[in-house]
């Protein structure tokens, strides 16, 4: 099928073909990757995890702080780069040199997957429609799956190092996978991702408690939960209803995330 | 008679600093061509200029490389370090401490703070004056907030036209209590992606140097740097006290206040276009004085030449050492000079008076 | 001529110079004495432009306060008790500070002179902060004397002040430092000196000021000054002038090895 792709971009922009591609972002990467073009990309910025492939090509930096001679030593013909991508002065340098930069700016919404898909599908003079398919297909599964959830309220943890909880709030990208999972984020009074106070937590009441798969520092197994003064009080943590999955899996808003999301409804129904 | 004693305990260490400075003129030069030789991207300098020569076309990538992307990060590091060595010591010889450094004078903490502000609030701003200020807004919010808190502490320590500068330092620790306290109130209201930007203009990077940005902070750098030989000989009197400075027909007041506005200048300029670069400014003099005495008449020069020479060779580190991403060069100056400074304070540790 | 009316000093709320009058000519040296807390070294501070006061204050016929820092370096240089050093500077580096008015071509062989006068003589190439307190105050008699090295110039005399410059020396050095003091007003210039020694002060001085409470309380030569009465006032104890002890200790009169 990847083969097939390839033919279909060069026969759509055969003058157009550009070979040497940054990217900088991991959900482009991730649709770059299902868009079968990964053999067209020379650098990815370390966010760009997912699939493995990646991790063999150059690491151009955090996609927040790239620089701007280390984008142009891998002489790209195209950048691919999230609305993110900074810092700002670097990518006005790129700019500069007449090497193209498009940036993709999506939310956390099936549309802003879609939109995703369709951007770089554009800028690599691709056709979109296969993998468009196959993922607006993804998302009617997910409706459907959806209807029937019972919509638990969850709370995300990001982090909880030290005890101390780090939790998603409105605007994050952990609030739209729990929407799309048909889900409710337990934090509604503000933006971004914040420490919790105990008592914050306690008043929650969660029923089900998400988290990402890892380990070390930020890692708080069932055990700990439990252990945790608020936490261990949450319905969550009585029933047991503690879900983690993969972070770029859950938080990438790519080509996956319908997949994502129905992995997250049945995790959560336990 | 002055003739035969040898120059080692002749007192005089001015051919000595002469030639410490001949040499550092010298490392300057060749910090500044490898500089524009070296690069992630591979490209010669040598062989475009025959090329240009030759009178062929350069292409446009060599030309923003060279041109837009090197050249302007060599003047920027060059400024930069210069300046950061400089106003360390200027301030070490008006705190008479060989370990003030320009913080001392609130720069950094309120440069800090202005550029957090404008990290995390930015967004608050009218959108006209984001539009026109583009990609410089933390550079100029850095570079005001340097400013506001230099200013503030100078009033607060000023009474009756006398500066206090001990008064100075206090003041200076409780502002940067302050702005550290202003700074955790922005953290916590920063996003995620807000957060990785306030790291990462901590660890400084001469990554978005470019002309327009010099253009606007490479003048308020070289008028503090023009202004510092005329405070050579102030200085040095201020070696023995403000009062002796002013026997020795020193205009103490007038020469403090131009340090102190020369220093946050030099130092609100260098933070706004670099971030936070560190021990430049502590351990350029202090090596210096080591090689070749305290005298500020040759040590000013010296540490400018010094100053800039290392900091272009530390971005050289940091740009091609983890290529084609780079390390922010506050790590790079951090992991040289910490071990340095330490080893500064472990043999001054026997002194008791300094 | 050195001259002051009414001069006052008051440092925070404190009055520490009440109204001082006093005269001093070029050619001699003048000697302030009196107990510790009298205002000896404010009068200095004050005759310096170091301290601000009130009233008038002239240095050869011109408002001392009028004169910028750099005008008055040339026509004085002062002493202090103790100064402190930031830097690892040498002997020569120091004294050098002195170079003030001296023209280029003396500003070679002048250190070198200062430092032989106060007996440091080869002195040049030691670090400051490795001498002895007594030859630390040497090395700043020398870059006081290399301010003002003519005391005078185009028939303008030049004042050296000088804080209790033999506090820290022995014996010798107290006489050396002295005689270099008795040289300078010879040869023209005027001194105003700051004393703690009042025997040393009764061998050199021309004229006592012998202070009190912010008061100069007696003045005149030092036969004139120190008298029982007047000291055993203004010391609060009974002194008996020119009395040697009743029970045959030693004592010493730098006097005696003069």
């Amino acid at each position: 099928m990847r083969g097939l792709l390839v033919v279909a971009a060069l026969a759509a922009t055969p003058a157009l073909a550009q070979d040497r591609v940054v990217v900088a972002g991991s959900a482009l990467c991730e649709v770059v990757a299902a868009l079968g073009q990964v053999d067209r990309v020379v650098g990815r910025d370390t966010t760009c995890m997912y699939p493995e492939v990646f991790a063999g090509l150059p690491d151009v930096g955090y996609l927040r702080a790239l620089s701007p001679e280390g984008l142009l030593s891998l002489d790209p013909d195209l950048i691919l780069a999230d609305v993110d991508a900074g810092p700002p002065a670097t990518m006005d340098l790129v700019a500069a040199s007449a090497v193209p930069v498009v940036r993709i700016a999506a939310d956390f919404t099936e549309a802003g997957v879609i939109a995703r898909i369709e951007g770089v599908a554009e800028a690599l003079g691709v056709d979109p429609s296969p993998l468009v398919g196959s993922v607006t297909e993804g998302f009617a599964t997910l409706a459907e799956a959806r209807a029937a959830a019972d919509h638990p309220r969850v709370l995300f943890i990001l982090s909880a190092a030290g005890g101390r909880v780090m939790a998603a709030g409105q605007g994050t990208a952990a609030q739209g996978i729990l929407t799309l999972a048909g889900a409710q984020n337990v934090l509604d009074g503000f933006e971004g991702y914040r420490p919790l106070t105990d008592e914050a937590i306690a008043a929650a009441a969660p029923d089900a408690i998400l988290m990402m798969d890892r380990s070390g520092d930020h890692a708080l197994d069932d055990a700990a939960i439990l252990a945790h003064p608020a936490l261990g009080l949450t319905p969550a943590a009585q029933n047991g209803r503690i879900v983690r999955m993969d972070g770029a899996l859950l938080l990438g808003f790519g080509p996956r995330t319908p997949e994502a999301a129905l992995a997250l409804i049945r995790a959560l129904e336990g | 008679m002055v003739a035969l004693t040898p120059p080692a305990s002749s007192g005089d260490r001015a051919p000595r600093a002469q030639k410490v400075t001949l040499a550092l003129v010298a490392l300057l030069l060749a910090a500044g061509v490898a500089s524009l030789a070296v690069g992630a991207a591979g490209v010669s300098p040598w062989a475009v200029l025959g090329d240009w020569l030759a009178g062929e076309a350069i292409g446009l990538r060599e030309r923003v490389i060279l041109l837009d992307i090197r050249l302007p990060r060599l003047v920027t590091g060059a400024l930069v370090g210069a300046s950061l060595a400089v106003a360390g010591a200027v301030m070490q010889g008006l705190f008479r401490n060989p370990l003030a450094d320009p913080g001392i004078v609130g720069v950094s903490a309120g440069a800090s703070l202005g550029a957090v502000l404008v990290i995390v609030l930015g967004g608050l701003l009218p959108a006209g004056l984001v539009a026109l200020a583009g990609s410089h807004l933390v550079p100029i919010g850095a570079f005001l907030g340097g400013w506001a808190s230099t200013l503030l502490l100078y009033r607060i320590s000023t009474r009756a036209g006398r500066t206090s500068v001990a008064t100075m330092l206090l003041a200076g620790i409780a502002m940067a209590a302050l702005a550290g306290a202003g700074m955790g109130v922005l953290i916590f209201l920063a996003d995620d992606a807000q957060l990785r930007d306030l790291t990462f203009w901590n660890m400084g990077s001469l990554a978005g140097s470019s002309w327009t940005r010099l253009a606007a902070a490479a003048p308020v750098m070289i008028l503090g740097l023009l202004a510092v030989p005329f405070m050579a000989r102030a200085l040095n009197a201020l070696s023995l006290g403000e009062a002796t400075a002013m026997h020795l027909g020193i205009r103490v007041e007038r020469a403090k206040r131009l340090a102190i506005l020369a220093v946050a200048a030099m130092t609100g300029a260098a933070v706004a276009v670099s971030g936070g670069i560190g021990f430049v400014g502590i351990v350029v003099p202090h090596l210096l004085r080591l090689a070749m005495g305290p005298d500020h008449r040759f040590l000013l020069p010296a540490a400018g030449l010094l100053g800039a020479a290392l900091l272009i060779g530390a971005d050289m580190v940091a740009r091609t050492i983890a290529a084609p991403a780079e390390l922010p060069i506050g790590i790079v100056t951090a992991l040289a000079g910490g071990p340095f400074f330490l080893w500064i304070l472990l043999r001054k540790r026997g002194l008791v008076d300094l | 001529m050195l001259d002051a009316e009414t001069l006052s000093v008051t440092l925070g709320r404190k009055p520490i110079l009440k109204g001082i009058d006093l005269e001093a000519k070029a050619g001699t040296l003048t000697c302030i004495v009196g107990p510790n807390g009298s205002g000896k070294t404010t009068l200095l501070r004050a005759l310096t432009g170091e301290v601000a006061s009130s009233g008038r204050l002239r240095l050869d016929g011109q408002d001392l306060r009028s004169l910028k820092p750099e005008a008055l370096a040339l026509r004085r240089a002062v002493l202090p008790q103790s100064v402190p050093l930031a830097f690892p500077f040498t002997v020569l580096e120091i004294v050098r500070l002195g170079l003030t008015g001296v023209p280029g071509a003396d500003a070679r062989s002048l250190p070198a002179q200062a430092l032989h006068r106060v007996g440091l003589g080869g002195y040049e190439g030691r670090l400051f902060q490795e001498l002895s307190g007594g030859e630390q105050q040497r090395v700043h008699l020398a870059r006081v004397l290399l301010q003002v090295w003519q005391p005078v110039v185009h028939g303008i005399p030049r004042w050296l002040f000088l804080d209790e410059p033999v506090a820290a020396l022995d014996i010798g050095h107290q006489l050396q430092v002295m005689r270099i003091a008795r040289d300078f007003a010879e040869a023209g210039g005027g001194v105003i000196a700051v004393m703690h020694d009042l025997n040393l002060t009764a061998m050199v001085a021309d004229q006592v000021w012998l202070m009190t409470a912010g008061r100069i309380a007696a003045r005149g030569t030092p036969a004139e000054v120190f008298t029982d009465a007047t000291l055993a006032a203004a010391y609060g104890c009974a002194i008996r002038v020119s009395t040697p002890p009743s029970d045959g200790t030693p004592f010493i009169l730098p006097q005696a090895a003069a």
